[in-house]
Formats: C-alpha cells, structure tokens, sequence
C-alpha cells in the first residue's frame, strides 16, 4: 500500500499543469475578487467565504477532470486489474494524493486569505477546518462523476456530480451565517466531518466498481 | 483443475451485440507450454485474452486459473506515460534504470541512450520497445501478448523470440495473437476463431 501511494505520488507530482495549475487558479480567484469589487470592508468579510467555497469548488473540478482518463487510455488501468492488485485501494490512495496536492494547499491558502480579509483570527477556525474537509468531499464527488464518465468527457462527470454538491455547499454555507451569529459551528463541523468519512470508503468502493466496469 | 494444467478453459462463447466471435472454445495450458492463438482481423482474439485475463467476461462457459499462478499482460495499450521519461516510466514499474539488468536490456533494444527523453518523444516502435522491457523483466508464470510484433523490427523480432524461448525454458507458460509468426518451440494453434 505504501509503495502504491509512493508511485501515486510521483505520478501527480511529475504532472505539474495537473496540480499547480488549479491552486494557481485558485490563487488567481482569492487575489484578483477583492480587487474587482467595490464593496465596504464588512461587505466584502460577508461575501468572500461565498467567493472561497465557490473558488475552491472550481479548482478541485477542474484538477480532479483527469484523475483517471489517463491511466484509462494508457492501458494503467486494465494492467492493474490483470494483476489483481486492488482497484479500490488505488482510488482510495489516488483521492487522497490529489488531496495532498491540491485540497491541502489551497485550504492553506484560503485560510491566509480569510484572516487578511476579515482581520479577525477567529476566521482561520471557520475557513481551515471547513475547507480542509470540503475539499476531501468534493474530491470524492468529482472523481466520481469522473468515473461515471471515463470515456464520454469531463463535462458529463462534473453535471452528475453537481447535485451531490449542493448540500455541502449549503452546510458551508450555515457555518459561515453561524459564525457571524456568534453561533457554535462545531456540531456543523462534525456532521460535514462525518459525511466525509462516510464518503471516504462509499465513493471509492463505488468508482472501482465503475472502473472495472469500464474495463469490460 | 486437471493434471499440471494451470489454465481450464471449458465451452466459452463470445459474442457482441449479437455477432458471435467464438463459442465453445476449449483447451488447456500448461507449465512450459506456448499457445499462438490465431485468427483473421476481429475474430475475436484480443476479446479471448481479455476473457482469460478477467477483464471481460465470457457470454457462456468457464476460465479456470490455477489461483497461485502470476499474470504479466501486454495489449494494445503500452502502459506507460507520455509526459514522463523512460526512466521514471521504468521506475514507475518498479525498474531503475541504473541497474545491470535493466541496462543491459535497454542496450539490446537500442534505448540505453534515451534513458532521459520523453517517451511522448519517442517513435511507436520505441515505445512498444520500452512497453516490452516490463514484460522481459516479470518473474509472472504465464506471459500473455497480444499483437507484440506491431511496429517493432526485425531485430526486436527476433529478439522477443529469443526471450519467449528461454522463458519456455524456466517452465514458465505463454499465451499470444500474432500475425507475423513467431519461431517458437513446441507453439500451439488453437483452431475454431472464426
């Protein structure tokens, strides 16, 4: 499994356009919204965790669009199922890399900008923890919708995917009216957290099975 | 599983979309055994291999393998990654190139030089080189090539040749499709693909 995750890793990591690009992106977004808008600085503090949710939405969808075409179309894919190593491990390794390289950093970033923008610390407790998870979740989803639509284009994939996304988006949402409340957000924190880990063993199991189906 | 086979292959049928490929196919393999499975252009022999390797299924009958027994697969598909080198391809696969071995390997395909090109650079028959270089280093039991000769010269030709007899030589067993024969010892037609 290590070994696995060490090959997984070299992989994304030798395919910079396939990681840096969407943080670049992302980075893109966080700078250039404060600058294109006119609004009061306790506006902006309102709107800009829409901005980021939204933002870190369109990274994961645009990074995640490959995660398994490639190793489909070279013959990976196939060569991993002849040699009976388990498909769902690779998913489950390959989700959490793509996490590793692209939800990590850009939840970092998010965080840095969430507490230069509003200037109070108390957002570095909303945006870390939200993101962190959220971005796990909607690599999990994205990837799905990917596999469903291995070899018909990413655009079908992402339209799958979008409806399961809605109720993330809007968990995100309550957290941030919340914390503005001077409500607790942990109690939203756990539940996004357990559908994470619900969603960390379903989503995997579900996509080897669409592969292998692919396969045949 | 009967005697020392390490294949059964009983009765299966083929078919898609209703064009039935083969049916009631049925032979064994052996350790030490080559099986040169022929046939016209979409008789249905990458669908067999495909069968046998339980990436698809069969419509009717049963592939049974002897479960201890190694895979190493070669198709269409190269496995490998056009954006990479043909060293970190190899140590994608588990090779460093820096090893004796796999040097001398990379020598006699003539890409001992290319070690840092990008296989995306490289031309069809080099890469099908490069896809052949996993095959001749797997300690797998059973070798199943689909098409291997395809775009390879007849150097590699013979190459290949000589490298399918030694394995036969270890015992180990051998499964192909080719249309351009290979000049092995003791190959086996299997007859009926239609």
């Amino acid at each position: 499994m290590f070994d696995l995750f060490k090959l997984e890793l070299f992989k994304l990591r030798k395919k910079l356009r396939a990681w840096l690009g969407p943080i670049l992106v992302f980075l893109l977004i966080t700078i250039s919204f404060p600058l294109t808008v006119e609004l009061a600085s306790d506006d902006l503090k309102n709107v800009f965790y829409s901005i980021l949710w939204i933002a870190s939405l369109l990274t994961v969808m645009v990074s995640v669009e490959g995660i398994f075409l490639e190793d489909y179309e070279d013959g990976t894919l196939e060569n991993f199922s002849v040699a009976n190593d388990s498909l769902f491990s690779m998913v489950l390794i390959k989700i959490f890399i793509y996490w590793l390289l692209i939800g990590i950093p850009i939840s970092l970033l998010g965080t840095f900008f969430s507490v230069s923008m509003t200037g109070e610390m108390s957002s570095f407790y909303i945006a870390l923890p939200s993101m962190l998870i959220s971005t796990y979740i909607f690599i999990n989803l994205f990837a799905l919708g990917n596999s469903l639509s291995l070899n018909k284009g990413s655009v079908l994939g992402a339209l799958i995917t979008m409806p399961l996304l809605f109720p993330i988006l809007i968990l995100l949402g309550k957290i941030v009216l919340n914390a503005n409340f001077g409500f607790e957000i942990s109690n939203l924190l756990l539940l996004m957290l357990g559908v994470l880990l619900l969603i960390i063993v379903f989503i995997p199991f579900i996509i080897s099975f669409i592969i292998r189906t692919h396969l045949e | 599983m009967s005697g020392s086979a390490m294949l059964e292959v009983k009765n299966i049928s083929f078919s898609i979309n209703q064009n039935r490929l083969f049916q009631n196919l049925s032979f064994n393999l052996s350790k030490g055994q080559a099986i040169h499975v022929k046939g016209s252009n979409g008789s249905g022999k990458s669908s067999l291999l495909r069968i046998l390797l339980g990436i698809s299924s069969a419509s009717k009958g049963e592939v049974i393998w002897d479960e201890e027994i190694g895979k190493v697969f070669l198709g269409h598909k190269n496995v490998l990654k056009n954006h990479l080198s043909v060293a970190d391809n190899l140590h994608l696969h588990g090779l460093d190139v820096a090893h004796p071995e796999v040097r001398s390997i990379l020598k006699d395909l003539n890409l001992d030089q290319k070690a840092e090109l990008l296989v995306g650079n490289l031309s069809y028959g080099q890469q099908k080189k490069l896809a052949l270089v996993r095959i001749f280093l797997n300690q797998s039991s059973v070798i199943i090539l689909d098409e291997p000769c395809v775009g390879l010269d007849d150097q590699t030709r013979r190459l290949i040749t000589t490298f399918l007899t030694t394995e036969l030589g270890k015992n180990k067993s051998i499964i192909y499709t080719s249309h351009i024969p290979l000049e092995l010892p003791s190959s086996e037609v299997i007859i009926g693909i239609l």
